[in-house]
């Protein structure tokens, strides 16, 4: 079962994922509402998550910041990056992000990258 | 005091701006999303997709005009020498499909016409939002069920300066009397009740304006019925690259 870290300062988004994502099989291993406490249940978990799903605009510590403290964790570390901000995409790739989605997505789209981000 | 500058204004008004269209882009996933697991329960009957599947399409809709509130913000002190060329080609097959997912309730085919060199027009993401503009607001004024649109383009000269223009037609749209007789800037004043229709098409004369182009609207057959829709976006050509 593949497993999932949620990053996104709005609750209801975090809700919605967590939803969907146990709805199709996945399993949550923890939620996070900035990137300084993704950052640290990361680092703290002993099992890391397979995908981690990255919000970009976050109090304390941004989405970027985030991805590019995880990847110095753990280079192979999926990072999927979902924004309403497309203007960041290019930043996100290049801190380590494996992917991109520009909210609001499809429900289908989240599965559809998280299938081809597992399988990778 | 520190005294506020014009400038400094204006980028306060920006950032808020753009922090309330974030928040509504947020509020529209989760609407969004929990829309597509009401549709996805299975228990759903035909009626109550129906009603579920206009939501949808009416919060992608939203999606969209947000978007254009953050593109005219980020266009409007642009000149065209600061825009990148965008491919024609790639916006409209783009729109395409973004307008077949907006509205899961309908059946919408859109011709395209076949791609070829030189394609190009001065607009960066503004020329592929106004596309998906065109191709919405079509929509918007087409009661069918199912609808045929189609796009053409051709080449211009327009005050000596080379471009091209996108020509949309709907043989089933209706379009609102006013906007036929009237400047749509005009009609859209003048009567509150059409403009949730005719916003789209306000856009994307503005858009195309910004860009250095040009806009209008007309029947497509005033002689027959249904008499249809056209738009017309004009839009300067870019130089090869």
């Amino acid at each position: 079962m593949t497993s999932v870290l949620i990053v996104d300062d709005e609750l209801f988004i975090v809700e919605l994922y967590r939803d969907i994502l146990q709805l199709r099989g996945y399993k949550i291993v923890g939620t996070a509402f900035d990137g300084e406490e993704a950052v640290r249940k990361y680092s703290s978990n002993s099992e890391k998550p397979d995908v981690v799903i990255m919000d970009h605009r976050m109090p304390v510590m941004n989405g970027v910041q985030a991805t590019r403290e995880i990847i110095k964790m753990n280079p192979k570390q999926k990072v999927i990056f979902v924004s309403a901000d497309v203007m960041v995409e290019k930043e996100a790739r290049e801190a380590g992000a494996i992917d991109f989605l520009p909210k609001p997505f499809r429900m289908d789209d989240l599965i559809e990258k998280m299938q081809k981000v597992s399988a990778q | 005091m520190k005294t506020e500058t014009p400038k400094n204004r204006e980028q306060k008004f920006a950032y808020y701006m753009d922090l309330l269209s974030h928040d509504v882009l947020n509020n529209n996933q989760a609407v969004l999303g929990y829309l597509e697991l009401i549709l996805a329960s299975g228990v759903v009957d035909k009626k109550t997709r129906k009603y579920a599947e206009k939501a949808v399409s009416h919060i992608r809709t939203s999606t969209i005009l947000v978007d254009n509130v953050k593109r005219l913000m980020t266009t409007r002190d642009m000149d065209s020498s600061e825009l990148k060329p965008t491919d024609l080609m790639v916006a409209m097959n783009s729109a395409e499909r973004d307008v077949v997912r907006m509205f899961p309730d309908r059946k919408i085919t859109v011709k395209t016409p076949s791609g070829g060199p030189g394609m190009r027009v001065i607009g960066d993401n503004a020329a592929t939002d106004l596309v998906l503009n065109l191709l919405v607001s079509m929509v918007r004024l087409d009661p069918s069920d199912a609808i045929t649109l189609e796009l053409k383009v051709s080449e211009q000269i327009v005050q000596g300066r080379e471009c091209l223009q996108i020509t949309l037609e709907d043989p089933t749209a209706q379009m609102p009397r006013m906007a036929k007789d009237k400047p749509i800037e005009d009609a859209y004043q003048e009567d509150s009740s059409i403009a949730v229709r005719m916003v789209g098409i306000l856009y994307c004369k503005m858009m195309a304006v910004m860009l250095g182009g040009g806009f209008e609207v007309r029947e497509l057959s005033p002689k027959t019925e249904p008499k249809g829709a056209a738009f017309v976006a004009t839009l300067l050509k870019a130089g090869e690259p």
